[in-house]
């Protein structure tokens, strides 16, 4: 009787201490991820919305990006994207200082939209990155599909990553007083990226 | 009253078409200046999608006006005009037509230069005519409210005229676009 009864208890205490050693070696095993900053002179960050019943195109300009991602270990991947409101370019003038104003993206109280994302799934088309949307102070949950290439250009890994997806502005509060109508402006905005990064060392 | 045009007098849809494009070109002066005096916001935004509407209804409509005149005979001038009255006269007229498309067109690549879409009525978006530039905007611009200008000095010519024919030559030439006027059958009244 009392062999078989430290033999049950060799057992249940090597099998507790063995979970988290095999989670230990699972991590060690799992590939590093890349970490990967933006070529900010070939990536593209647009935005389309209706007015007045036509779809009407914009763009950021300045938008950084950090991205830590494998493929092969999105458990450890992270996506950051600060974007500065004020960089918005429709091509006019008087709509971009209209969009800058204090009713709709008042970019002196919140110079910038921050993205942030530490959930990754894989899907049929690619990758979607689940995180936390900031725009005009308002945070939301957000599902952003997206496809992730890598290329050895002469030596520098790039990473291409690009996607496309919708928000509803007022959802942040973007149209205060007479822009909270959708009748001539609508609530929701395309958003679609093209980004080239490179990866650097850490 | 008949659908088709004689040779002295308009039809239905002629004189159709033609007050149809009167009262649209009446809205479309009055959005304008409404819009004009408007800073960039709701308001201004609802006003100028108006005009542009209504802008391509009236290029349609003169796009029909024109099919429509080709498939019907046109009313004659009065045999009592003199030579360049009959040229006056063509001249208005062509130029009315001339400025039906040059003014639509006109707004519709200063909507396309700007970067603002046009839409027609939210129904559909019609394609840009020329590319996003500055420069050709404000070229555009110019044009448009220059033809605004030429369309509204051609138009009080072309008033004034009927109303010459009305009361100083008495002959029908303005009852004939009217609907509810008896035809005289092209004589004087």
């Amino acid at each position: 009787m009392r062999p078989t009864g430290h033999a049950l208890l060799t057992a249940i205490l090597l099998a507790t201490a063995a979970g988290p050693c095999l989670a230990a070696a699972e991590a060690a095993s799992a590939p590093p991820v890349t970490h990967y900053v933006l070529d900010a002179g070939k990536s593209s960050l647009e935005f389309t919305f209706q007015q007045a019943g036509a779809q009407n195109k914009g763009k950021f300009t300045r938008f950084a990006v950090s991205f830590d991602f494998s493929p092969d270990n999105l458990a450890a991947s992270r996506l950051e994207v600060s974007v500065e409101i004020g960089s918005l370019d429709t091509g006019d003038q008087e709509r971009d200082d209209t969009l800058r104003g204090a009713d709709l993206f008042a970019v002196t109280k919140f110079p910038q939209a921050h993205f942030a994302a530490s959930q990754f799934n894989k899907t049929a088309g690619g990758y979607e990155a689940i995180g936390k949307l900031t725009i005009r102070g308002v945070t939301r949950d957000i599902r952003v599909p997206f496809t992730f290439r890598t290329a050895d250009e002469h030596g520098v890994a790039a990473g291409y990553m690009s996607g496309k997806t919708t928000v509803r502005r007022l959802d942040f509060g973007v149209g205060q007083g007479e822009w909270k109508s959708t009748e001539w402006v609508g609530n929701e905005v395309g958003v679609a990226f093209a980004l080239r990064l490179t990866s650097a060392a850490r | 009253m008949v659908i088709r045009n004689t040779t002295h007098r308009w039809g239905a849809v002629a004189q159709l078409l033609h007050w149809l494009i009167v009262a649209l070109i009446i809205v479309q002066v009055t959005l304008a200046a409404l819009a004009g005096d408007l800073p960039l916001g709701m308001k201004k935004l609802a006003m100028l999608a108006r005009h542009k509407s209504v802008g391509i209804t009236i290029l349609g409509l003169a796009l029909v006006r024109l099919g429509w005149r080709q498939l019907n005979p046109t009313p004659a001038l009065p045999q009592t005009l003199k030579p360049y009255e009959r040229t006056l006269a063509r001249v208005t007229h062509a130029m009315l037509y001339v400025l039906l498309f040059a003014m639509p067109l006109s707004g519709w690549m200063m909507s396309s230069a700007r970067g603002f879409p046009v839409s027609w009525f939210g129904f559909f978006q019609l394609p840009d005519l020329v590319p996003k530039s500055q420069p050709l905007y404000h070229a555009l611009v110019t044009t448009h409210q220059s033809l605004a200008v030429v369309l509204g000095a051609v138009v009080t010519l072309h008033v004034a005229a009927a109303l010459k024919h009305h009361y100083v030559l008495r002959d029908d030439v303005l009852q004939r676009m009217l609907p509810l006027s008896t035809t005289t059958q092209g004589t004087k009244r």
